[in-house]
């Protein structure tokens, strides 16, 4: 089953005006359900941009963007997907658990059956002695822990995060790369994940999309054949490295073109 | 996009920006004057426009006069209370217990209505003397200037602060070049509310008795007469005044700011 | 919380101890002050020092406790205290009308740029100019207006100037704090696919609260101010701002007495700004330390 598929899609800001600008050009991607793919791609490729289109937070110039086999924009109506920001944006003015009831909210829960998912979600994360605390009592990792509980409160189909760990140091990046998974193999969720960091998109993905500076474009796709149980030592694999290597090849090769080219173009 | 294009948009956000503020502007006095005409409504309860206008031109000498008389005593005040505001707030700044003092005091006393001291200041001077207003508009501006310019002069980033103790800097050197540098924004900031707040308090010290030369007193002997579209001017009167304090900070903080990264 | 307390405790000794100053000072130069006055850097403003023009500070004091004018069975006390809970109750029902009127302006101004452009420069202006200009024209409207069986209560006109005084911060402290929420919560509740209200209510009214807080303690000395003022442009007769001016007119005898209106003035104001801070301590009790004035 296509959990995501996009098609031809082009996405051009401030169309006809001086600040005109082509973030994306005749993109095609295929994810299927229960996939984990990862974005990656230099500064301004419109990964990001690309991740919003999904949401139908954006909507594409050209082309089309069918989530759960309906157009994107009745997918968002229907809540088929949670999503996570860099910033965990948490409202700071309800508790841990109010924070990860809001998705249930506003579908129409009542307060029992909020509840309940709420507490199973804290479960979920491994947090469930901080129901009743305020986001500013916790730390930036375990923030966006309550950000995952509450994007997957809904048990959503898929997952959509936009450099979730960008914020957090090294350590505590590895340890929530390692909490993301478990989690999604817990709950079967179809992953699009964007993310700035090489070893980042390999340990998580089953397959990395590359992507080339602005017009952005796929230009490199690494299928990462790790397997489906990763750990800590699964960082010390070669399978590991050869595919940080291709990734990385994927991206100095664009880069270089790109310099090299930089000059000539406006 | 040729030049030409790009600055006809410019010209047009610019002209977008402007335009509905205009338009509400044009069309609330336009509404007024229409409102007033079509209803037939009579002075004593609402004055059109153009009625005011024609007092204000007619009474021009009268309405300077006061204007002048109570400007001047916001003007006075206002310096006044800039200077001893200033000058009180590096008090501060240079004796923190004085500071803990002080603070908690300005600003319980920005809830209290203190502009009624002045039933008490014209018993202090002679019945003629413009003096209490003057005082009492030092007074008010006093505070507000004392409250913004000690945070400006206390609240100085610890880096900065470290960097210079670690070039042996002295205090004096340090309020040179760290603080007052840093205090700057904040005494004019404080001047934009202290200048309305200066007109305001120079009128309302009108209302408690003494000469009656100023717009306030202007204002009320004219309702009591129930020459309201006399009143009306000089309130329009007032109005200006209060306009021409505000834009003269603003501008003075324009030019601390000339300067700065944009 | 201990801490708290007494941290309360130190801040409400340094208030006392600044009164106490003051006190002193008073005193003071009425010791060793010129008798008729003076001249500094010759201009004409030191006061005169008799009991007079400076009253001594136990005299405004004992005030209180004597009858207000002779003959009469109510104290000062009595009366200064029927005065400020009178200008107080306008008071509240002013900043009530100007909160509603502020709020309702900062959503529409949110909700619609065009009325937001339109209206904001004027909002902006209006705080520099000073309205309390109209107060006497304010009063005398009110007090010709009459809509059927509705007659205009001589005591509306001040809590309408109050009002009128107070909904500008508010609506602009409002404004400010409705367009606080981050990007990433906004399009958080777009993922949702929530409605605009439903954004408002849940995402940018709590956002505001930090933002409203100041307003509306700005709103709150405004709306003093405002009724303080319309009583006193008209004598309306219940307020403190009357009692100061009868008071005032009556200094000639009676040196001390006005001074007791003016204490009741200024237990007006720290009332109303009391009873705004605790509101604030209760709503923001949740959230972290920081302020953003």
């Amino acid at each position: 089953m296509t959990a995501v598929s996009i098609r031809s899609t082009s996405k051009v800001f401030n169309a006809g005006k001086p600040n005109q600008v082509e973030a994306l050009r005749d993109v095609s991607l295929e994810v299927r359900g229960g996939e984990f793919v990862s974005l990656i791609g230099p500064s301004g490729c419109g990964k990001s941009t690309l991740l919003r289109l999904i949401a139908n937070l954006l909507e594409p110039t050209a082309g089309e963007v069918i989530v759960n086999d309906k157009p994107a924009a009745r997918a968002r109506l229907d809540q088929d997907y949670g999503m996570a920001f860099q910033q965990a944006g948490l409202f700071e003015w309800r508790t841990v658990q109010k924070n990860i009831e809001l998705p249930l909210e506003l579908k129409g829960w009542n307060k029992a059956e909020r509840a309940v998912r709420a507490k199973e979600m804290l479960h979920l994360v491994q947090l469930p002695e901080f129901a009743d605390h305020h986001p500013w009592q916790l730390s930036g990792g375990m923030q966006q822990r309550i950000a995952i509980a509450r994007a997957l409160a809904a048990h959503p189909p898929l997952l959509l995060m936009d450099e979730p760990f960008g914020a957090l140091d090294e350590m505590t990046r590895e340890y929530m790369q390692g909490e993301l998974l478990r989690i999604c193999a817990a709950t079967g969720t179809t992953v699009v994940f964007v993310t700035h960091s090489i070893p980042e998109a390999v340990y998580l993905s089953s397959r990395v999309v590359v992507m080339s500076p602005r017009p952005g474009r796929i230009t490199k796709t690494v299928e990462v054949s790790l397997g489906a149980d990763r750990n800590e030592d699964t960082r010390n694999r070669t399978a590991f490295f050869e595919a940080i290597t291709a990734v990385r090849e994927g991206l100095r090769g664009l880069h270089a073109a790109h310099v090299g080219r930089g000059s000539d173009e406006r | 996009m040729s030049d030409e294009h790009v600055s006809m948009n410019l010209f047009a956000t610019r002209l977008a920006k402007v335009l509905p503020a205009a338009a509400f502007g044009a069309l609330f006095f336009g509404f007024w004057e229409w409102a007033v005409r079509f209803f037939d409504l009579k002075p004593y309860f609402l004055t059109a426009p153009s009625a005011i206008w024609q007092q204000f031109v007619g009474n021009f000498s009268l309405i300077r006069g006061a204007a002048t008389v109570s400007g001047t005593n916001a003007l006075i005040g206002l310096v006044a209370g800039i200077v001893l505001g200033v000058a009180m707030s590096f008090v501060l700044s240079r004796f923190g217990f004085l500071n803990q003092l002080i603070t908690p005091l300005a600003v319980a006393l920005n809830a209290v209505p203190i502009f009624v001291l002045v039933a008490v200041l014209n018993n202090m001077y002679s019945i003629t003397s413009e003096i209490p207003r003057r005082i009492m508009v030092a007074l008010v501006v006093y505070f507000i200037v004392l409250v913004n310019v000690a945070r400006g002069l206390t609240e100085v980033s610890p880096t900065h602060v470290e960097l210079m103790r670690s070039y042996a800097a002295s205090d004096v050197a340090i309020l040179r070049k760290v603080r007052i540098p840093n205090a700057l924004p904040f005494l004019f900031v404080s001047l934009k509310i202290a200048a309305p707040a200066a007109v305001i308090t120079a009128f309302v010290s009108e209302y408690f008795g003494g000469s009656q030369n100023g717009l306030g007193s202007r204002i009320s002997s004219n309702i009591a007469n129930s020459k309201n579209a006399v009143a009306w001017a000089y309130v329009l009167a007032a109005c200006l005044l209060g306009l021409l304090f505000y834009a003269v900070s603003v501008v003075l903080e324009g030019f601390n700011r000339k300067g700065e990264a944009r | 919380m201990t801490s708290l307390v007494v941290r309360a405790a130190k801040r409400t000794a340094m208030f006392v101890a600044a009164l106490a100053l003051v006190v002193a000072i008073w005193e003071a130069y009425k010791a060793v002050g010129p008798a008729d006055g003076g001249t500094l850097l010759g201009v004409r403003v030191l006061p005169r020092t008799s009991d007079y023009a400076m009253p001594h500070v136990w005299d405004m004091f004992s005030r209180y406790g004597r009858p207000e004018v002779r003959g009469s069975d109510r104290t000062v006390f009595a009366a200064v205290l029927a005065g400020a809970w009178y200008s107080l109750r306008l008071s509240v029902a002013g900043f009530v009308m100007g909160s509603v009127v502020g709020v309702a302006l900062a959503v529409l101004m949110a909700r619609f740029k065009l009325v937001q452009r339109g209206v904001l420069p004027y909002l902006v202006v209006s705080q520099t100019v000073p309205l309390i200009a109209l107060a006497p024209l304010v009063v005398s409207w009110g007090g010709k207006l009459e809509v059927g069986p509705f007659v205009w209560p001589r005591w509306l006109s001040a809590s309408v100037l109050g009002a009128f005084l107070a909904f500008f911060p508010i609506a602009v402290g409002t404004l400010r704090g409705l367009a606080a929420a981050t990007a990433t919560s906004v399009e958080l509740m777009q993922s949702y696919a929530a409605s605009w209200t439903t954004t408002l209510f849940k995402l940018r009214f709590p956002t505001a609260v930090p933002y409203m807080v100041p307003a509306f303690r700005l709103g709150a000395s405004a709306s003093v101010i405002g009724v303080v003022v319309a009583e006193i442009s008209t004598g309306l007769k219940g307020g403190i701002g009357r009692l100061i001016i009868e008071y005032a007119r009556e200094a000639t005898g009676d040196p001390a007495k006005v001074y007791t209106a003016i204490f009741g003035a200024a237990a007006l104001g720290l009332t109303m700004a009391g009873a705004v801070v605790a509101v604030d301590a209760f709503v923001m009790r949740n959230r972290p330390r920081a302020s953003v004035s």
